[in-house]
């Protein structure tokens, strides 16, 4: 049954590109970029219980890496453009994330939302590194002698990107470092009590959430191909909170559901503009009152 | 830079600062009572500049009247909202009610965007803005009103929790809830009555501040200022929330006159993120010890 769904999820997936139209294929490979993203949020959220209003910046951080390392290098291969993009997120993320590990939930809440503030005004002020308020045109992604140049070729890149982290944290109970962070989530007091040193490995969150954060900048700036500082607004951070309590807290594929029904949401959206954020603020609310778990826990308790 | 033109300077940072004294006021009484944050105060201080401004407009009352009446409709806001939503998840953890609250924040927005608009409106001023000369020093009676208002506020507070029943009933939540409860005071009147009072205080900031800056959808991102303050000042204090808004606000207004123009607007957020990493708990703030 388990591996009956697996296929049939792999072959839906592998297969997209080729029944449905254009547009519907850039909309999935959005949804494989938000899924790394709120999956990264959901290392941090749901592990450590500390909620991040920054991941935004986050993933300007990794944007902006990923397009500026292709403008100076134009042959680097797009793998290792992405995991550069991952590794300079996740060391401003340990940058931040050591000083933060003196704050409690709020504060650290609050300092998030800061950060993400003061990326955004970085890059606008960075002109000469970013081109600010102008925007950033973002060379074609390169893959040895291929050009990923077609929504297709791009969708792939994003899926297997996804799959890789989706299978990552997966797994993450299989390392020490996982069996921590599940520690960790079940009572921080109980596991420091254990010998873990549950301040070190809020930072491994930390810096860990930040990669993933990183490595999805890096597909969206590729996948959009255009960068300037206002997408990476505070709304967008907290559309990414939206998609974690969607999908719920500490689920890897509570976040890509709700990854897919935000992003999807988003687009149809598009039109109503005035009425899409008192929809997700409407979502938020009856999410913690109706449906604490989100959708993860809906499914759990069904079955 | 001159010394009379310093003063201005001052002056009006210390205006903004009451109004941000009187934001991070109203984040901390709702903390002190129910141990969260409200992230939907700002947006809840721009539905009562709203409608003291179509009190006015559509309905023509005198200016003051139409305030009155935008300060009352915040402190029935929060009313409905503590007892229809927040009351049912008071029992759950602190994350439950502050992402309540910020689905909140997004949904007032957008709702205020849909009953008035998502444009900038001038809102009809209640001091004047030329400056006037008082010796040597300029100000502007705007600074001197916004200053003069918020004392009297924050005086009417400490009256209210030094010498009312409801107050000391405040005081003593914050303190100990257990205790509080076990001495026959209802924590629930209190919540609700801290979720209402913050709303007014809120609401007189948002009034005060909108013929400054205008009156628009995003003007609830002044909660985050708020927030910057409250922390300055030690979160959970009051006089720290005071004390923190009157530097935040001066420490903006003198800042672009020293650092370039371009990190201009990210000063709010450094000193957070500064006063965050440097003295979590505030400038004043001694460590809190919690027991395991």
């Amino acid at each position: 049954m388990r591996a009956a769904a697996w296929a049939l999820g792999g072959v839906a997936a592998l297969g997209w590109p080729l029944v449905a139209p254009r547009y519907f294929v850039f909309l999935a490979t959005l949804v494989a970029v938000n899924a790394v993203v709120a999956i990264g949020l959901n290392l941090l959220s749901g592990y450590t219980n500390q909620l991040s209003f920054g991941h935004a910046g986050f993933l300007a951080i990794g944007a902006y890496t990923a397009a500026i390392l292709t403008l100076r290098a134009p042959a680097l291969p797009v793998p290792l453009t992405l995991l550069a993009a991952g590794l300079v997120t996740a060391l401003v993320g340990l940058a931040l994330g050591i000083p933060c590990l003196r704050l409690d939930g709020l504060y650290l809440a609050m300092a998030t939302l800061a950060f993400g503030f003061v990326v955004t005004e970085a890059i606008t002020n960075l002109d000469w590194l970013t081109r600010g308020n102008d925007g950033l045109r973002v060379p074609l992604a390169r893959l040895g002698p291929w050009v990923l140049d077609t929504d297709r070729a791009r969708y792939y890149l994003a899926l297997a990107v996804a799959a890789a982290m989706i299978l990552a944290a997966l797994n993450v109970a299989a390392t020490r470092t996982g069996r921590a962070f599940l520690a960790i989530r079940a009572s921080e007091i109980a596991a420091q009590a254990s010998g873990i040193n549950a301040a070190a490995y809020k930072t491994v969150a930390f810096v860990l959430s930040a990669f993933y954060t990183g490595v999805a900048g890096g597909l969206f700036a590729f996948v959009v191909g255009f960068l300037s500082p206002d997408a990476f607004d505070v709304f967008l951070s907290v559309d990414f909170l939206v998609m974690i309590i969607l999908g719920g807290l500490g689920s890897v594929w509570g976040s890509v559901a709700g990854a897919a029904i935000v992003t999807v949401l988003n687009d149809s959206l598009a039109g109503f503009q005035a009425y899409r954020p008192l929809i997700f603020g409407a979502i938020m609310i009856a999410c913690m009152l109706f449906a604490p778990g989100g959708l993860a826990a809906m499914t759990r308790r069904q079955s | 830079m001159s010394g009379p033109a310093l003063v201005h300077v001052v002056v009006s940072g210390l205006a903004t600062g009451c109004i941000y004294a009187l934001v991070a006021l109203s984040l901390v009484i709702v903390y002190n009572a129910t141990r969260t944050v409200n992230f939907a105060q700002g947006e809840m201080l721009m539905v009562s500049a709203f409608v003291a401004w179509s009190a006015q407009h559509t309905a023509g009352l005198p200016l003051l009247a139409a305030v009155a009446c935008g300060v009352a409709a915040g402190g029935l806001l929060a009313f409905l909202v503590e007892r229809a939503i927040i009351r049912r998840a008071v029992s759950a953890t602190h994350w439950d009610v502050l992402i309540i609250t910020l689905g909140l924040s997004l949904a007032l927005r957008a709702a205020a965007g849909i009953v008035w608009t998502n444009e900038e409106l001038p809102f009809p001023a209640l001091f004047s803005n030329r400056p006037v000369a008082i010796g040597p020093v300029r100000v502007a009676p705007v600074s001197l009103g916004v200053i003069g208002a918020s004392l009297v506020l924050m005086l009417a507070l400490v009256a209210l929790f030094r010498a009312t029943r409801f107050g000391r009933a405040m005081r003593a939540v914050a303190q100990n809830q257990t205790a509080a409860r076990l001495m026959g005071i209802s924590v629930e009147r209190v919540y609700s009555g801290a979720w209402v009072l913050a709303a007014v205080v809120g609401g007189v900031a948002g009034v005060l501040i909108a013929p400054v800056t205008f009156l628009s959808t995003k003007m609830g991102l002044i909660a985050i200022n708020g927030f910057t303050a409250a922390v300055l000042g030690g979160f959970g204090s009051l006089p720290g929330a005071v004390a923190g808004g009157m530097l935040l606000g001066v420490i903006e207004n003198l800042a672009p006159l020293y650092l370039p123009t371009g990190i201009r607007y990210s000063v709010p957020f450094l000193v957070m993120i500064a006063i965050l990493v440097a003295r979590p708990r505030g400038l004043f703030g001694s460590l809190e010890r919690r027991k395991v």
